[in-house]
């Protein structure tokens, strides 16, 4: 019996050895996940990794013909993670940095990009954010543009006449619709989505508050970059982009290349 | 942020709160009385039309009452919204507070026997006599304590213009609490009802002493 076993065994093993062998020799792409940051990069309930980035760089890795890899960084020290060769790039709903550009990283151009704006009227003759100045207007309290009026922005809403907080925001584009304020400090997905469904308004986007994620590479990895971005453009190209951001409402209006 | 600045900052929005209050408190008290006096109108249609204008106004919450108000003449008619958000807050409240008091006034009346007008009759009273010298000086001891019921409830319903977005006490207190994930501002803003409460019993029973000459 037990040589019967050990027959077997050994029969497996020479067989995987050939199999190794006969493989066709793919190049490894391993990509760098944070994988507690949903939905970009998480654990799916059957275990394996998962997510927005995961699942569009899945789909690239098999247009390229790579072979898909994951590695889970530690998010502190992710790009020294990188420069280790531990991971091919870092690629998980990462806000680019000024100081990832000043450290000399390939940064990929950003694919997600969630902006305050100000929705105005058309015919308010207002173009800039300088002319909301003396103006009034309207946020939704609890949001990011509430919070940024109190904070980084301060010197912004300290221009305007008065700040109203609504409390939703059907009120705040209703006080805008009736006049009372001239401007609504919103996300950029909620302005675009009521400006596209009703007439007359218009959106200016002065990058408040801008927050965009994109991918890290290794100083040297320009081509692998340019190779991965030409990837994506293909499946935001073909339409698979599309139908994979379509499993992840709460991001897709921010998605910039699906604009 | 410390919790002087917090109370000094929503002090701010205690003016707003006040005048809320008062002119509510001035508008509805005399609208109810013309309402209340249309309810007991002999007409059966000025009655029935008035009682169901009552009973939608005591039947949907003030709060829509005020969004109705505020932003109803945009959606319907394109009208502008109101800039001074105090306008329609005050036609919102007087109009909802004064279907209130109509019931409480005609309570007050209904209360006085029919022998009392009887009397005036046969001492040469003219109606409008009747009702300012006999009947509306008893009617206002006998609601003294509904009244106070209703106006206390309106200190505590003027937090509900933040519906609209009038910048009043609670309003401030809330964005307070949360730019500050803290829940101090709902203790000041419990605090500052009490005390206002406290303030307008006082002022009511002072009234209600007053009134109380026959005893």
């Amino acid at each position: 019996m037990k040589k019967f076993l050990t027959l077997i065994l050994v029969a497996a093993m020479t067989l995987s050895l050939v199999a190794c062998g006969s493989k066709k020799e793919s190049k490894k792409f391993t990509m760098g996940i944070d994988p507690e940051y949903p939905p970009f990069s998480y654990m799916g309930d059957d275990g394996s990794y998962t997510g927005f980035d995961v699942e569009i760089c899945k789909a690239v890795c098999e247009k390229l013909g790579y072979e898909f890899n994951v590695f889970e960084v530690n998010w502190d020290e992710k790009l020294v993670q990188l420069d280790a060769n531990e991971c091919d790039c870092v690629w998980a709903g990462m806000t680019i940095l000024d100081s990832m550009k000043e450290a000399g990283y390939t940064l990929s151009a950003p694919y997600y990009s969630n902006t305050q704006v100000l929705l105005v009227k058309e015919d308010s003759g207002i173009a800039s954010s300088a002319d909301v100045a003396g103006k009034d207007v309207a946020v939704m309290l609890g949001t990011s543009g509430d919070e940024l009026l109190n904070t980084d922005l301060k010197d912004l809403a300290d221009t305007f006449n008065n700040v109203i907080t609504c409390d939703s925001f059907l009120k705040c584009f209703t006080e805008l619709g009736g006049g009372a304020v001239d401007a609504v400090f919103v996300d950029y997905p909620v302005a675009a989505s009521y400006a596209k469904e009703n007439a007359g308004y218009k959106i200016i986007d002065e990058n408040y508050g801008a927050e965009e994620y994109g991918i890290a590479f290794r100083a040297a990895d320009k081509e692998l970059c340019a190779e991965i971005e030409k990837a994506v453009a293909e499946l935001v190209a073909d339409g698979t982009y599309a139908k994979i951001a379509e499993k992840y409402p709460d991001i897709i209006d921010n998605l910039v290349f699906l604009r | 942020m410390s919790l002087f600045t917090m109370i000094l900052k929503m002090s701010e929005g205690l003016g707003r709160t006040c005048a809320i209050f008062f002119l509510t408190i001035l508008f509805a008290l005399p609208l109810g009385m013309v309402v209340a006096l249309l309810r007991m109108s002999k007409r059966k249609v000025v009655s029935a039309v008035t009682r169901f204008i009552i009973s939608v106004l005591r039947g949907t919450p003030l709060m829509l009452q005020l969004l109705a108000v505020t932003y109803g003449p945009y959606y319907l008619f394109g009208f502008s919204v109101s800039r001074n958000k105090l306008v329609p807050v005050i036609i919102a409240f007087a109009i909802n507070y004064a279907a209130y008091f109509a019931e409480i006034y005609r309570g007050g009346i209904e209360s006085i026997s029919k022998g009392q007008y009887e009397a005036c009759e046969v001492l040469g009273y003219t109606k409008a006599q009747t009702f300012f010298k006999v009947i509306l000086p008893q009617v206002v001891k006998r609601i003294m304590p509904s009244v106070t019921n209703e106006v206390v409830t309106l200190v505590k319903d003027t937090s509900m213009a933040f519906t609209v977005s009038y910048q009043e006490m609670f309003t401030i207190g809330k964005q307070i609490a949360n730019s500050q994930t803290s829940f101090m501002p709902f203790i000041v803003a419990g605090v500052f009802y009490f005390v206002f409460n406290a303030i307008v019993d006082f002022v009511m029973g002072w009234f209600e002493k007053k009134l109380n000459y026959y005893h």
